[in-house]
């Protein structure tokens, strides 16, 4: 407090996985941190799939004691989906059997971000919960306008802060109206997938036998194919204790496109057997859903400003390859932007110039790497549709006919199953697809 | 599957559930004093298409039985996921976040 304001070292605005982290790593530095979330406690409003923890394990190397993990993943499967037909790759190594389990977790973030939200608190930092922030607070005009503040919902007074860190996830509304006041917005608009989730109850036995697990490890299956009618999207299962996790994510775009609610959506993935079998006897506990960014590394905007940080899912830091990890790149990038303001506070210049350090450790880190190299995602979303529509019914297909017990001689049966499984995709352009669609992986 | 002793295989029965007993299961403060969802009916009279009446997953936006130019917002059912806010480019969705500690409140997530 100084003449009767409220003013601190640093606001933290929004606290999911890339604002804990970085409220966390400022407090233990001995930085006066207030963190803001909007929801009743942190993780209320948040969804999300698996945790990849390695960054994680460096903030708080014991947090698989203290944490409320669901199971870690010890096994993962690709399935190509047709409506007749189905194949699975299951992979797996003993090492994600036992600790640290290849940082891998199914977590709910209900449970998760409340817990690292308490932590935040135990290091230090102030978390105030049921607190919406409207906007920011500027001072100056121009290119040295800068940010001192943020005006929250229902308080007539302002709270000052000598650095702001936005990390409203992906809806973004402050962060929005931000960049279009400081500039820094992208050229390339962001775009967005839509990831829909269904919590289902099951006693643990009962998942254990279904996924070949032994107690306590865990699953996580990933789908494409004719459930997911042509979208550009997938789907997910990942197993908790005592529940499994079943949703899809698809570009919001193309559900447009094809007329198709949500909701039917999943509705029609539950209705595949090969789906449908692992939720059987199981009870509905949730149904959630959320936007993330998928724009990649030509969508990010100007992430370092007078005053002002941007991290995790507003910025737009998520991995839409078919990693697929977003959770961990904002965890990364809060504790980044915590180092830069660490930084900045040793000189006393809170400047764009002093707080891009933020910027130049992201660019030397995984998060950025793994944009720059997934750069092509955007272009492979294109094709995707194309290809998904024929090539995981065929590839099955083949194996299927491959096996086909006949009479026909084995030279005559392969060649056949080869031939249907070309038959009437036009080479060239399929070529040219896959091409395209090697952006996904890199 | 080696669980086939164990499990009725087959596609189960009851799984399908209706959009109502989905958000059933989810559980919400509803601020019954301020709806942080409206739309600017000027915009949504001049838009066919009506995307946000499919694409939201909570079926907030349903065509106004009155009106049928028009939409009715269920703003209690919101997910709080953005998907509308993306999805309608005319700028008919007007949307704010709800109150501090209301709206949805995911037990899982
Ligand atoms: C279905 C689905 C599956 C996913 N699966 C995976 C996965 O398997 N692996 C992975 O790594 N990632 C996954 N992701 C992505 C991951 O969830 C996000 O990348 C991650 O949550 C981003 O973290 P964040 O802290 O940036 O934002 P969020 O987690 O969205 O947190 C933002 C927080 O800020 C609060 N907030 C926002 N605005 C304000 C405001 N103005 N005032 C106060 N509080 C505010 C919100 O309530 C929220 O708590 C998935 C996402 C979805 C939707
Ligand atoms: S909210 Fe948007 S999509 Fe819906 S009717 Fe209005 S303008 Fe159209
Ligand atoms: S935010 Fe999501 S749930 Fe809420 S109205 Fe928009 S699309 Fe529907």
């Amino acid at each position: 407090m100084e003449d009767g304001r409220v003013k601190t070292d640093v606001i933290v605005v929004g606290g999911g996985p890339a604002g804990l982290m970085a409220a966390h790593r400022l407090a233990q530095e001995g930085l006066e941190v207030i963190l803001m979330e909007r929801g009743a406690y942190a993780g209320s409003k948040n969804v999300s799939g698996l945790l990849y923890a390695t960054v994680l394990s460096e903030a708080i190397p014991d947090f698989e004691q203290r944490a409320p993990l669901e199971r870690p993943v010890t096994r993962r499967s690709f399935g190509f989906l047709d409506d007749e037909v189905f194949s699975y790759l299951t992979f797996g190594s003993r090492d994600w059997a036992s600790p640290p389990f290849n940082r891998t977790w199914v977590v709910y973030r209900a449970h998760f971000d409340r817990w690292l939200a308490k932590e935040v608190e135990e290091a230090g930092a102030t978390v105030l919960e049921e607190t919406v922030v409207d906007d920011l607070l500027y001072d100056g005009e121009g290119e040295n306008r800068r940010v001192i503040g943020v005006r929250i919902r229902g308080e007539e007074e302002p709270f000052f802060a000598d650095t702001v860190i936005l990390a409203e996830g992906a809806l973004g509304i402050v962060t929005r109206k931000a960049l279009e006041t400081l500039g820094g917005m992208s050229q390339t608009p962001q775009v967005y997938g839509i990831g829909v989730k269904e919590i289902w109850g099951l006693p643990s036995g009962v998942i254990e036998d279904r996924f070949h697990l032994e107690s306590g490890q865990g699953a996580a299956l990933e789908w494409i194919g004719s459930p997911f009618k042509g979208l550009v999207g997938g789907g997910f299962l990942y197993t908790g204790k005592e529940s499994l996790a079943l949703g899809f994510i698809a570009k919001v775009d193309s559900l447009i496109a094809a007329g198709i609610a949500p909701y039917d959506l999943m509705e029609s993935i539950k209705a595949h057997p090969e789906i449908g079998r692992y939720l059987a006897g199981g009870e509905l506990l949730e149904y959630s859903a959320h936007i993330l960014p998928e724009g990649g590394l030509r969508a990010l905007p100007k992430l370092s400003h007078h005053g002002l940080l941007i991290v995790g899912d507003a910025a737009g830091f998520v991995n839409a390859s078919f990693y697929h990890e977003g959770a961990n790149l904002a965890m990364a990038s809060g504790r980044m932007a915590a180092e830069a303001v660490i930084q900045a506070k040793l000189i006393g210049d809170f400047s764009r110039g002093a707080l891009s350090l933020y910027e130049r450790m992201l660019s030397n880190s995984f998060v950025m790497e793994d944009l720059r190299h997934f750069r092509r995602v955007p272009e492979a979303q294109k094709v995707f549709p194309r290809l998904m529509d024929v090539l995981p019914a065929r590839f099955c297909r083949l194996l299927v006919d491959l096996y086909q017990q006949s009479t026909e001689p084995k030279r005559v049966q392969q060649r056949e199953a080869f031939r249907k499984m070309m038959e009437g995709i036009p080479k060239l352009r399929t070529i040219k697809d896959l091409w395209k669609l090697k952006g996904m992986i890199g | 599957m080696s669980s086939q002793s164990k499990d009725k295989q087959g596609p189960p029965p009851s799984l399908y559930l209706p959009l109502e007993e989905k958000l059933y299961r989810v559980r919400y403060e509803i601020d019954s004093d301020h709806a942080h969802i409206r739309v600017d009916p000027e915009v949504c009279g001049q838009c066919r298409e009506k995307v946000c009446t499919f694409i939201c997953p909570a079926r907030v936006y349903t065509q106004d039985p009155e009106d049928s130019n028009l939409v009715q917002v269920h703003y209690e059912n919101c997910l709080e996921c953005g998907t509308c806010r993306v999805a309608c480019t005319r700028g008919g969705v007007i949307w704010s976040y709800p109150n501090g500690g209301q709206g949805v409140k995911y037990r899982f997530g």
